[in-house]
């Protein structure tokens, strides 16, 4: 039995593998670095459009978060934050937690339209990294001193997409797992509590 | 780890031990959480949050409450008038440790905007040297200790100068008995311009990041650990962007490096 699901699953792979000769483009580890540039460019100028653009902030809120749910690699983001955490949690604890990040994760952004109004920026250097693209960028806003904002993009499920925002050296997704492991850790390690506190983080949002 | 490291948390720990107490590194029965302790390295972690709350009491009730009505009350050509003001005396003590880190097109950055902005740009008044191609940049004597190799050491959280470390809490105390505007001059009227210095930046550097902080404090489930994690992650970027500028000015009478392949 042992031996047969090891033949299984070696031939699995190999046939993965072949499938991979295949479709080189597919099964690629990584986006090319000009394709990262095209990727960012072009979300970027569909989010400083939406940011600048007329209508209400509900209409603009609604159009930043299908940009997110379509540009932004969220269920990844998400397993990423909850750190070691993620083998404590329970499958239902694990959708649940998905659920609330994802929709925490689009009120901050939302929450950010009004300081954002007039923003434009320019794309920089795109550099491969081990785990994906990192495309440079310069934010500006009037009135601010020009922001370095970098943008992680990896292919997920054969489309590009951002796995992490880095503003002035500091991670997101980075910043987010240690405002979360620190929260468990002084909660008894409990992933319950973390998905209590984001429940409530929403409740309040409105 | 490495085992140095280790002693010197021991160390820190000794020190603290006197204000609140250390934190307990998880037992080896949970070597993720452990790794995590020790990762997260803030072995002071308990004496730290009494002092980010006091800090935060104070912010909450007079720092904030004075960084806002600053905005509110003086026009914006102002502040940036009193921001570059300010930023062109921390010139001399960036000079010196541009030249410390051996970043020879920094210092000469710093130089000619130290020149041109306290000459053309009125004491510092308007940023002229930024639109003649001299950019500011950032260089610290915590920032030159790393560059040197010293490490940062376990997490502090100083009274009143909020998040640092052990190399960045020297290099703070340094970087102010360096500082040459200490140096000149005694009597009222210097006391009164030095606290009158000191006042102005707290106002300056708070007031341009209310926006900010208040975002933290209101999407952060622990906003201590996330100011921490960001403090780290800041430092560390600006000392690898310092690392990383290998842009030398070459004086014109030194001879020019000869390149044989």
């Amino acid at each position: 039995m042992h031996a047969r699901r090891m033949f299984l699953s070696s031939a699995a792979a190999l046939l993965t593998g072949l499938a991979g000769l295949a479709r080189p483009t597919a099964a690629r580890a990584n986006t090319s670095t000009a394709e990262a540039t095209r990727f960012i460019n072009a979300t970027g100028q569909a989010l400083v459009g939406v940011i600048n653009g007329p209508g209400s902030s509900q209409a603009k809120s609604a159009a930043l978060a299908r940009i997110v749910d379509s540009h932004v690699d969220v269920d990844g983001i998400a397993k990423f934050c909850l750190g070691r955490f993620w083998r404590l949690a329970t499958q239902a604890e694990r959708q649940q937690y998905e659920e609330l990040f994802h929709r925490v994760l689009l009120l901050n952004v939302t929450a950010k339209i009004g300081e954002y109004h007039g923003v434009s920026f320019t794309v920089g250097r795109a550099v491969a990294r081990d785990e994906g693209v990192m495309v440079a960028t310069t934010v500006n806003r009037p009135g601010q001193a020009p922001a370095e904002v970098d943008w992680l993009v990896k292919p997920v499920g054969g489309d590009p997409k951002i796995i992490d925002v880095v503003a002035e050296g500091t991670s997101l997704r980075v910043t987010q797992r240690s405002d979360y492991a620190s929260f468990m850790t002084h909660h008894n390690d409990s992933v319950s509590a973390l998905i209590t506190a984001l429940r409530s983080q929403v409740a309040r949002a409105g | 780890m490495r085992p140095g490291r280790r002693v010197s948390i021991a160390a820190a720990c000794l020190l603290a031990g006197v204000l609140a107490g250390c934190a307990t590194p998880p037992p080896p029965s949970h070597p993720e959480a452990r790794a995590e302790f020790y990762q997260t390295n803030d072995p002071l972690e308990p004496t730290n949050r009494v002092l980010y709350k006091v800090n935060n009491g104070l912010d909450e009730a007079v720092l904030r409450p004075a960084a806002v009505a600053y905005k509110d009350a003086v026009p914006s050509p102002v502040r940036t008038g009193v921001h570059n003001v300010l930023g062109n005396l921390t010139t001399p003590v960036t000079l010196a440790n541009n030249m410390l880190e051996g970043k020879s097109r920094r210092a000469g950055n710093t130089f000619m905007r130290f020149v041109i902005n306290t000459t053309l740009g009125g004491l510092g008044l308007v940023d002229v040297a930024s639109k003649l191609g001299y950019p500011p940049n950032s260089a610290d004597f915590g920032e030159t200790m790393a560059i040197w190799g010293v490490p940062e050491g376990p997490y502090l959280f100083l009274p009143l100068l909020g998040p640092s470390d052990p190399r960045d809490a020297l290099g703070t105390g340094v970087d102010m008995t360096g500082d040459p505007f200490g140096w000149v001059g005694q009597g009222t009227a210097v006391t009164v311009l030095r606290w009158s210095r000191f006042g102005l930046t707290a106002l300056d550097e708070r007031s341009r990041v209310l926006g900010e902080i208040s975002g933290i404090k209101r999407t952060a489930l622990d906003p201590y650990a996330t100011f921490r994690s960001l403090y780290r992650q800041h430092r560390k970027a600006q000392i690898e962007k310092i690392r990383a500028d290998h842009r030398h000015t070459i004086p014109a009478w030194f001879p020019a490096p000869t390149t044989t392949h």
